[in-house]
């Protein structure tokens, strides 16, 4: 199947997400609250796009002019790109007048509620935003705008240490009772995959505090290098058997290489 | 504060399959019970049912009908809606103030009367409007709230 993004065709998979189209043909959209391996937040709308169905059918121009609701006849409309599987050959446009002036707003809106995240403010600068009394910073120092991805990688982890607490405007991403979560593993996933940087993590020497709770970092043998908590290894054996690793990812590729290096005597 | 014993809260929890579809139906069932949903019912709740207690936690927090801190024998609803606003029913809030010294979201020593506001209750005919265990008390007088209470408190719980 193709689409044609801005122009440019590109050919893909029927169910297959705009944005992911888009990204594997180097359009670039805007986007918050999509993570590759957490798919379906769709809750920013910061991947607005335009996208028009039905045109190849049109020809005969019927359905435009008897003025009948067909679906035969070509639609514009405005979807979230990350949650949009396209089911037909379609035109899409990522900056068009309407897709600018909507992107626009939101942003603005997101800058209001998250002043302080330095992510959004670059986003603005990127694709634009409008000022105005009404995209008023309310108060300074928000960065979550609440899309729940920290929640849903440390559930889909399998720990499952924070979550979103109370409703309406008092809404916020914390652990329960506000307390140092037990089953807290200190392995920073939230904070990685957090689009605006609303996660602290501080380290220092041998420890990380993350959500009040702080943990002893584990290291690599040769270099140093941090790999992870030492609590996170404990549990990684206890489910799943594994031995906590002595060595970083880089130093176990070069240790690996070394080893092949002196089998095969080169 | 009562204090809540393992046994009960086993019993309730034993009273439900281990599938999370019944998770609200059992924090209900806590908050009728207990009068509110405490913390040891929550954990032990996630060992039932094996879930996260921050999941349970953001569906505790989530539902107005659900609370965290121990409420009243008596619950007391003041409409803080449009109409109830402008026909004064800050004035309610300061009758009940008086009457029994709790304000939004307290609960009086004696465990029996707590205070919630809401919004328009649906009688705005009536405003300013209260309801005290589902019954409507309509187009009140701060100064009669005393004996309304008195009344309610000799009648004892109606459920
Ligand atoms: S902390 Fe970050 S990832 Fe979590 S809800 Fe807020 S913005 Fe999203
Ligand atoms: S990236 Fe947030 S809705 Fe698509
Ligand atoms: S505003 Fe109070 S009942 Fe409607």
């Amino acid at each position: 199947m193709i689409v044609t993004i801005d122009g440019k065709e590109v050919s893909c998979e029927r169910g297959e997400y705009l944005l992911d189209i888009a990204t594997r043909a180097g359009i670039r959209i805007a986007s918050l609250c999509h993570h590759e391996g957490l798919q379906g937040q769709g809750c920013c709308r910061l991947c607005t796009v335009e996208v028009e169905t039905g045109r190849g059918d049109t020809g005969r121009g019927e359905g435009a002019q008897s003025g009948s609701f067909s679906d035969k006849k070509p639609r514009r409309e405005i979807v979230a790109a990350c949650i949009y599987p396209v089911e037909a050959e379609c035109v899409v446009y990522t900056d068009s007048e309407r897709v600018r002036r909507n992107r626009g707003i939101l942003l603005a809106l997101l800058r209001a509620s998250a002043p302080a995240s330095e992510e959004i403010a670059e986003l603005c600068r990127e694709f634009g935003a409008p000022d105005g009394a009404r995209y008023e910073v309310q108060s300074g120092d928000g960065k979550c705008i609440l899309c729940g991805l920290c929640a849903k990688a440390c559930q889909t982890l399998g720990t499952g240490a924070i979550s979103s607490v109370g409703r309406g405007t008092a809404k916020k991403i914390s652990t329960p009772y506000d307390e140092p979560a037990t089953v807290c593993v200190g392995c920073g996933s939230c904070a990685a995959v957090c689009p605006t940087g609303a996660i602290e993590v501080a380290e220092d020497g041998d420890e990380r505090t993350i959500w009040n709770k702080t943990l002893t970092l584990t290291r690599c043998s040769r270099c140093g290098a941090v790999t992870g908590t030492a609590f996170e290894h404990y549990r990684a054996s206890v489910h799943a058997g594994t031995e906590p690793p002595d060595l970083c990812p880089d130093c176990r590729r070069k240790a690996m290489t070394d080893t092949m290096a002196k089998t095969f005597g080169v | 504060m009562r204090i809540i014993a393992g046994e009960e809260i086993n019993a309730l929890l034993n009273t439900y399959p281990r599938n999370a579809m019944y998770t609200l139906a059992v924090m209900q069932d806590m908050q009728r019970q207990f009068g509110y949903v405490p913390r040891e019912g929550l954990d032990a709740l996630s060992g039932h049912l094996e879930r996260p207690l921050s999941e349970l936690y953001a569906i505790a927090t989530f539902y107005k009908a659900l609370s965290l801190t121990p409420r009243g024998k008596h619950i007391i609803k003041v409409c803080d809606g449009t109409v109830c606003h402008i026909r004064a029913g800050t004035n309610v809030l300061d009758g009940i103030y008086r009457a029994l010294g709790i304000g939004p979201g307290e609960m009086t020593d004696d465990g029996e009367f707590s205070l919630e506001l809401v919004n328009c209750l649906g009688a705005c005919a009536l405003a300013p409007v209260m309801v005290v265990d589902g019954t409507y008390y309509g187009k009140i007088a701060p100064e009669s709230l005393h004996e309304v209470f008195d009344a309610i408190r000799a009648e004892g719980v109606i459920d």
